[in-house]
Parts: C-alpha cells; structure tokens; sequence
C-alpha cells in the first residue's frame, strides 16, 4: 500500500486537488445569494480601476468627439434641430397620452406598475468569458444593494444583482443560460419562463394551444419574487409548434439592449 | 515571492482588460482569454508548486470576474494546468509554434470543461450551444493575441536577456549572445 502511494503521490495529489476544487464549486453553487470573502475582496480591490478604465474612456471619447472628429457637425446641427423640433411635438403627444393612462388606470383600479425607490448605476465592467452574460456596475452594498434585486433599463428588464462589494456589484443578465425569469404574454396573459440563450431569450413552458403570435410583448408575471410585475422582457419572434407534445418553442429577442448598456436602474425595496 | 506577486498583480491585470477595456472595442466573442494564457504560460515555464498555487488563485480571480459561483474556473484551470504539466514533459516547450498549438488545445479544452462542469453541476440549460457558437471566434481572439504577445517577446527578448526555461523562448541572453 505505502509502496502504491509513493509510486501515486503526484497523480493523487492531483486527482484529490481537483475533487477538492470542484466540491468548493458545486459548494459555491448551492450558496447562491453569497458572496464569498475571496469574491468580494476582488471586486473591491478592482472598483476602483474599472471606475477609473471607465472614466478615462469617456474623457477620451468626449476628447475625440467633442473637439478632434467635428467632419459633418454642421449639417448634424440642422439635423438635429429639426429632429428636436418633431421631438418636441412628440413628446406633448405623450404627455397627453400619460395624462389619460393615468385617468384610466385610476378609473379601472389597476396597478401593474412598478412603485419602488429605484437607485441608478453606472455598468462599468463586462464579464470576462465569451459564454457568461453579466456586468459590473458602479453601487454595491454600501449604497443599499443585496444579492436577488430586479435590473432595469429605460427599454426594460436588464437582469438582477448576484454579487455585491461595497462599492460594485456584478448583474446576471436576463441572457445569460443559467437566468430564468418568469413571464407572461402580455396580450393573452400566457404564462411562461424566460430564459437565456446568450444573445436571445426562450419562452419555456408555454402550452401548445396558448395563443401566441410573433410580435407579442412579453412581460414580468410578477411570480418568483424579484421582478415586479409588467416589466418589458422582450418581444417574440420566433414560434414553432409540433404536431404532439405539451409546449411550444417560443423565442423572443430581449427589450433592452445589451450591447450599449451603459446605465441601469436597481430597484430596491418593496412595493410602497 | 516577489515573481508570485508578479503573476497575481499579471493576472488581475488581464481580467481588467477583459471585462473593462476589450468589451470597448471587441465583440463578446472577440475578446482573448489572456488569464488562459498565462495559465498555459504558468505550465510550461514555473515549477509545479508555485504554478499550482497561481493557477487556483488566477481561478478565483477569473470567477469573480465571470460567471455566478466561485469554483468553475479554479477547477477548469488547474485541470488544464495538470494537461500541460503531464504533456511538456514530452513536448519542446521552448518552440513558439507549439505555444501556439497548445494554446488551441488550451482553448478547445477549456470550453469543454466549462460546459461540462456548467451541464453537470449548474444545470445551465443552453451554455453548451453558446459555448461552441463562440469557440471559432474564441479560437481566433486567442491565437491572435497569443501571437502578438510572443512576437513582442521574441522582439524585446534580446534586450531584456531573459532567462532559460521561458516557455516559447528560445533561450538568449544579453551575456551569452544570441
């Protein structure tokens, strides 16, 4: 026996340092809501360079921009003062709009909407391997953040918060594989789960006979706790259903943009 | 110590670069794994103890900077790390083509490994698909920039006189002559 653990002892050192990395993971996995001592201490010591990466590239882009590349400004002045003028008209439109929303949705009693303090925030890093889809952003525990809060842009849902340093905090995106969200069709109400598929979004769980037709908006269903309900998921473009089985293949493209996702809101809190 | 020190202060760096400066001008797929390789780099060229070491806490540092659970990459590359180890007894480490090539295979085997442990352990439904959508781009991202790095090496190599045992770097020095 001693003679096989002498002739072994590299090889099982190894094997049993693997075992030992990957019983931490799966460990780790199991602890989902945590923060681990080694995580948080990287994402402090790194807040502040991503800050200052970040605040360096839009000085230079305002540089190259505001100063240095000014070919065409004039005919993008009159562009945009006649944009302005057509924005302008638009948005007294909305205003009326939101004036009789409020009128109806006071009328019917209905509240689907979001009434949490919501704290802005600033991405300031992406993750660093080609399958995973989260950010870092520039608010962490110290301005109020915890594990599990709902991610929002202006378009929509973005992700929630998985992570958090004092002073940064890492997003899972609504993209990312391992990210669930649970969803209804807004036009039919159909219930479903959103999940991640990288670039796009699926529509898991949604009966075969459900009415769903390419162009529907897809809502939070307000089901699971962390979004509240009627936030923007994306919109369906995709729908394939088989002769037999339950469900349906429903694939939507997500509302927010990620690929210039430069500020989030974080919700925080209950419902007032 | 102070080259341990050095391979930590290396590795944080390029996990910056990855997540706060390539995402400005590449595409997600585009963007080099340079924490890979410096792994492979740590593999070929340290010995085994302190390569370990570096290699676990490199790990930890990559899966705070990606990903949901710490553990995923501390486990993918010390496996990796292993690979290389049983393999550069056999190999001439000190030819830059085969850096290369191992650099591929680094490549391909971490997906492998990240989709394997991702199916297996977390359930990740969709990863393995997103996993080898990007692998050619991957590929791709890392050659390049595993080329620019040694070339730039190559080039500086004679002026800085480096020493022997550097993987992909035939040895010179400034007192030996080239």
């Amino acid at each position: 026996m001693r003679k096989f653990l002498n002739r072994y002892r590299y090889f099982l050192l190894a094997v049993a340092l693997l075992l030992a990395t990957l019983m931490l993971y799966s460990y780790n996995l199991r602890q989902k809501g945590a923060t681990t001592f080694f995580e948080r201490a990287v994402l402090t010591l790194a807040a502040p360079l991503q800050s200052s990466i970040d605040a360096s590239t839009d000085y230079l882009t305002d540089l190259w921009k505001n100063y240095l590349w000014l070919v065409d400004t004039r005919q993008r002045n009159l562009q945009l003062e006649k944009e302005n003028r057509e924005l302008r008209a638009s948005l007294r439109q909305v205003e009326e709009f939101r004036l009789q929303n409020e009128r109806l949705r006071h009328l019917l009693g209905f509240v689907d909407d979001i009434d949490r303090p919501a704290l802005p925030a600033q991405v300031i890093g992406e993750d660093a391997s080609s399958w995973a889809r989260t950010v870092i952003v520039d608010k962490g525990s110290l301005s109020g953040l915890r594990d599990g809060l709902p991610v929002v842009s202006a378009e929509g849902v973005v992700g929630r918060v998985i992570k958090t340093a004092p002073n940064s905090a890492r997003v899972l995106l609504l993209t990312d594989a391992s990210s669930a969200v649970a969803a209804l069709v807004q036009r039919t109400r159909t219930r479903g789960v959103a999940r991640g598929l990288g670039v796009d979004l699926s529509l898991d769980y949604a009966l075969r006979k459900a009415d769903i037709v390419e162009g529907d908006l897809l809502v939070t269903s307000g089901m699971g706790g962390i979004f509240p309900k009627g936030l923007t998921i994306g919109r369906v473009t995709q729908i394939k259903k088989d002769e037999f089985g339950l469900f349906q293949e429903v694939k939507a493209t997500p509302a927010a943009d990620f690929s210039h996702l430069e500020e989030v809101l974080i919700i925080l809190g209950e419902d007032e | 110590m102070k080259r341990f020190l050095l391979y930590l202060l290396a590795g944080l760096f390029c996990a910056l670069l990855q997540s706060s400066v390539f995402p400005l001008f590449l595409a997600v797929g585009l963007r080099p794994n340079l924490l890979l390789i410096l792994i492979l780099y740590l593999g070929l060229s340290e010995n085994l103890s302190r390569a370990v070491i570096v290699t676990l806490l490199l790990g930890g540092i990559q899966d705070s900077f990606s990903g949901t659970s710490l553990g995923l990459y501390i486990s993918v590359n010390l496996a990796i790390l292993l690979l290389v180890r049983l393999l550069s007894e056999h190999l001439n480490t000190e030819s830059p083509p085969l850096l290369l090539l191992l650099i591929a295979g680094g490549t391909l085997v971490q997906n492998l490994l990240v989709g394997f442990c991702l199916i297996t352990f977390a359930d990740a439904g969709e990863v393995m698909r997103i996993l080898l959508a990007a692998l050619p781009q991957q590929l791709l991202a890392n050659l390049v920039a595993a080329g620019v790095l040694l070339s730039l090496f190559l080039r500086l190599q004679p002026r800085l006189g480096a020493r022997s045992g550097m993987a992909g770097l035939i040895y010179q020095s400034k007192r030996r002559g080239s």
